[in-house]
């Protein structure tokens, strides 16, 4: 049984269909991409996954409708990287990534979880931030302050990872390191991972699956080999994207 | 590295509590009429203990005069200041108060309209006003913030103040309506808009404690939701919070205590602006500690405030408004320049 | 050095500004007859001769263009009335007028005391004595004075006090064929001006003549029956605690009024009008209290009010209930009324209290 379905899944704002009729399954242990180009509605499914916009259709988690669920156990099983986090107050690293143990003690009544100290501080050793745990998000690089929000969601240890874009405004040093910490936290845990992307060369070296939509309409979903052939690529971007590539990537040959 | 380094510890408390309390006795102490220190402290600690208290002037300025006031003062700066700081948490936003956002305006035009037409409850005389406050305190938020919303997701600063402004003319206009179909009750609405602290009495002072133990409590519970909001709403969103409930939460219990705030001692400009500030410089950004300093820093600030109105043109006394509209413009600007200058 | 430039031109325009507002509102009116003023010789003296021209040649003029209706009366001339207001400003009156209109409540009750009530067409929105003007239509006044309002109702005069008027509203009113008089009375004396030149205005000059002779009577009687020595004090208690204690200090007629009848005003050290401390209102201990709160017919009256304040048993006049609550504005208006206030507030404290004290 797939841990996340997706059925018959649309957005309207207002008469705007931004996602149309849009389904996909995820299995344990995949990385699934969701490609498009820009505006293709990739950021709004995964804002409707976690209960962020208004939708007609499902999301179910192992069968059970998410919209039935408190959003602390869907945090639980769910946790999201956006591409961009504008800090307003000097919070300190430590306790942006603290705010990842939320779901499993929300209520200021609620029994302190044995599991908090060690979570925080395992979450802040994967990401290389012990040393900046002190330091306000204020004045942390991007790549410092996406390393953070990662960081908070190791701590809160979900089932399912949604990123969305988290690497587009990072330098290719950080992208790397960003990418890999997540690598490793899905072969090491056996969780999953759901990618916004629009770079292919990421989401071909990464990815296990890929949903391919384009103005709101799916494309194509699977496993990504079947997924990003030349003819669905073309009816997508309108050009002949592997040569592109090809081309490109040939520049770096030495 | 436990989770108690996060909050308010009982050292913070300690600091902050003596402050208030050193504060207080200042107040009590000083004001228009000077009665000497060993009276003041005889006649406080006589009536503590229920001792017999001596009969005469200085008596009644100190335990039915003074004394009421200064708790009600500190009561109300303590209120307003919490509230404050939930806003500025929850819209993420350093100059989101009560007063700039429109919200007490809004509730001093529901206690005009409940003065205009007579809106009381049988035998609970002052109620009428109160919960007249209160609801158009949760009507003005609710209206000021969707306005917001749909003009702006994100909130900025600049559609905090706009929405603020034009919110107060707003409810200036319908104050001078309302008073044109109530022309008896004129000269009454006129003084209440003008707002005192004068005459405060020991029953205020046990409504605004009831109140603020009852809603700053909720607002003390929400506090982690509130550090959520501030990092970010999707964030919140993100880690599990009832983004909804905790907002629809943090505004109800904003507005009541707003509304009973307005009610008993006017609209007081500034207060839960200018404290959550200076207090988030001390003990930083976590509502965890922000809140429960900022209550005691409302509270002095508030008293300190209040004690320059009784003395600085005695016998005159300044309405306490002046005196905080005019520290609070200073750090109004400061503000918006800092968060212009982050932007 | 520009700064300094700049803070001496400041001074200069400050000191310009204030020795304006002096004159303005030192001078006294004076109808043409009698041009004498003691304030400021220099500037009277220049001012004479023109004036007198002007005048005269005013009244020619206004002769010359309305010959045919000028034949109806023998001394249709001499009807025309040149008075000079309160601040100073000139107006002259081809005849008496019949279709006035008083912004402020208390020109409108020393135009209804001079028994010209009925050529009131128009009221500004706080006169309401007597009782009969309620039934004329009434205007903005006040900040929000309003032209239009006031054009449509067609005066020939307006008087309005120095609060409500600007100079481009007077000029707007006066452009528009409504003569502006201003009258703004500060004490007694001024009151007695100011009735004087309403008078003339509306060519009631006996009944003004009566009206000030029997205001005059009346202090005089209260001054004489009057006992105090200046030692007993009362408190004015404008709005009441609830709202922040306002009271009436040195140079309101609360406080001439007191005088005038042996009292002490507790807060004469107060300039006008002010918010007090209630902490100074026991330290100061008052014999007597004087409040012009209004009662709405609901919750205690404003005299239960003040009894009932906790920590105001100790106050002399509390205890003794010595608390009088003047409801219709008898001392706070420049009008005939004062001399009524005076003698209700002699009524109390010299009959009603020495009664009770008695008892």
């Amino acid at each position: 049984m797939p841990i996340l379905e997706v059925k018959n899944l649309t957005v309207r704002y207002g008469n705007l269909t931004v996602v149309d009729n849009i389904s996909f399954s995820l299995e344990q242990g995949s990385w699934l991409m969701i490609i498009g180009p820009n505006g293709a509605g990739k950021s709004t499914i995964a804002k409707a996954i976690t209960q962020g916009v208004n939708y007609t259709g499902q999301v179910l988690w192992e069968g059970m409708d998410i919209k039935q669920m408190k959003p602390t156990e869907i945090a639980k099983r769910i946790g999201v990287l956006t591409q961009s986090h504008l800090m307003g107050y000097s919070f300190t690293v430590e306790e942006v990534v603290r705010l990842g143990r939320y779901s499993y003690a929300p209520s200021i009544f609620s029994p302190k979880d044995d599991q908090d100290v060690e979570r925080v501080e395992d979450a802040l050793e994967k990401t290389g931030l012990i040393e900046l745990r002190n330091q306000s998000v204020l004045t942390l690089s991007g790549g410092e302050l996406q390393r953070t929000f990662l960081a908070q969601i190791f701590a809160q240890d979900p089932l399912l990872l949604l990123l969305d874009e988290p690497t587009n405004h990072l330098d290719l040093l950080y992208q790397k390191q960003v990418l890999s910490l997540i690598q490793d936290w899905i072969r090491t845990t056996g969780r999953s991972v759901i990618s916004v992307v629009h770079d292919l060369s990421l989401a071909k070296i990464y990815g296990t699956d890929a949903l391919l939509i384009n103005k709101g309409r799916q494309v194509a979903a699977g496993e990504i080999e079947k997924v990003l052939t030349r003819e669905n690529l073309h009816t997508v971007y309108a050009m002949d994207v592997n040569d592109w590539m090809c081309s490109l990537l040939s520049q770096w040959q030495d | 590295m436990t989770r108690s380094q996060e909050s308010f510890r009982p050292r913070d408390f300690l600091l902050f509590g003596m402050t208030t309390v050193a504060v207080f006795a200042l107040c009590v102490c000083v004001g228009s009429v000077s009665i000497p220190l060993k009276d003041t402290a005889r006649l406080i600690w006589n009536s503590i203990w229920g001792l017999p208290v001596p009969e005469g002037i200085s008596n009644s300025i100190i335990l039915s005069v003074r004394l009421p006031r200064v708790i009600c003062v500190a009561l109300v700066g303590a209120s307003l200041s919490i509230c404050g700081g939930a806003m500025q948490g929850l819209l993420k936003n350093p100059l989101a108060d009560g007063s700039t956002l429109g919200v007490s305006s809004g509730a001093s035009l529901g206690a005009v309209i409940a003065i205009a037409f007579n809106i009381t409850i049988p035998s609970l005389p002052f109620a009428g006003t109160m919960v007249m406050a209160i609801l158009f305190a949760f009507i003005s938020l609710m209206l000021i913030l969707s306005l917001a919303y749909r003009l702006d997701y994100s909130l900025s600063t600049n559609t905090i103040i706009l929405i603020g402004v034009i919110y107060s003319m707003f409810v200036s206009a319908t104050m001078s309506l309302v008073i044109t179909f109530a022309q008896d009750k004129l000269k009454h609405i006129t003084f209440w808009t003008m707002g005192s602290l004068q005459g405060s009495s020991y029953e205020n002072a046990l409504v605004l404690l009831g109140a603020l133990i009852l809603f700053g409590g909720v607002i003390l519970s929400r506090a982690r939701e509130l550090n959520a909001f501030a990092i970010g709403e999707d964030n919140a969103r993100h880690i599990g919070v009832n983004v909804k409930g905790v907002k629809l939460t943090i505004l109800i219990t904003v507005s009541a205590l707003i509304g009973v705030c307005v009610s008993i001692g006017g609209t007081i400009a500034f207060v839960g602006l200018v404290t959550p500030h200076m207090v988030r410089m001390i003990v930083g950004p976590n509502h965890r500690r922000l809140l429960p300093a900022s209550i005691f820093a409302g509270a002095i600030f508030l008293m300190l405030a209040d004690l320059l109105a009784r003395i600085l043109f005695n016998p005159l006394e300044l309405p306490i408004g002046v005196v905080t509209s005019f520290i609070g413009s200073f750090v109004f600007v400061i503000i918006f320049y800092r968060s212009r200058q982050v932007q | 050095m520009k700064f300094i430039r700049l803070l001496a031109t400041a001074c200069v325009i400050a000191l310009l500004l204030t020795c304006l507002a002096a004159c303005g509102k030192k001078s006294t009116p004076e109808t043409t007859a009698a041009p004498g003023t003691e304030d400021a010789p220099a500037e009277t003296t220049a001012d004479i001769p023109e004036t007198t021209a002007e005048v005269a040649e005013e009244t020619t003029a206004e002769a010359a263009t309305e010959p045919a209706e000028e034949t109806e009366t023998a001394d249709a001339a001499e009807g025309a009335i040149t008075v000079t207001d309160m601040v100073g400003r000139e107006v002259t009156l081809a005849e008496p007028a019949t279709r006035v209109v008083a912004l402020s409540a208390s020109d409108c009750e020393i135009i209804c005391a001079l028994g010209a009530g009925d050529t009131l067409v128009g009221r500004g929105e706080y006169c309401n004595y007597p009782a009969e003007v309620l039934e004329i239509p009434s205007v903005e006044s006040g900040a929000e004075t309003n032209i239009e309002q006031i054009i449509a109702l067609e005066p020939q005069i307006i008087f309005m006090n120095k609060m409500a008027q600007s100079e481009e509203k007077v000029n707007q009113l006066e452009e528009a064929g409504v003569k502006v008089v201003i009258c703004d009375a500060a004490n007694i004396e001024e009151v007695y001006t100011s009735i004087a030149l309403i008078g003339s205005v509306m060519n009631k000059n006996d009944e003004a003549k009566a009206v000030i002779e029997g205001m005059k009577a009346d202090f005089a009687e209260v001054a004489e029956l009057a006992t105090g020595d200046g030692t007993e004090t009362v408190y004015f208690e404008v709005s009441p605690l609830e709202f922040g204690l306002w009271t009436a200090g040195n140079g309101t007629f609360m406080n001439e009024i007191a005088n005038l009848i042996g009292l002490k005003n507790c807060f004469e050290d107060v300039e006008g009008w002010g918010e007090i401390s209630e902490e100074q209102v026991l330290e100061r201990n008052p014999d007597y209290i004087v409040t012009i709160s209004m009662y709405f017919g609901e919750g205690p009256t404003p005299v239960e009010e003040i009894l009932s304040r906790k920590g105001w048993g100790d106050v002399t006049a509390v205890k003794n209930e010595a608390i009088l609550n003047l409801q219709n504005d008898e001392l706070s208006r420049p009008g005939p009324r004062l001399a009524e206030g005076a003698k209700l507030l002699y009524e109390f404290v010299y009959v009603t209290m020495a009664q009770k004290k008695a008892a």
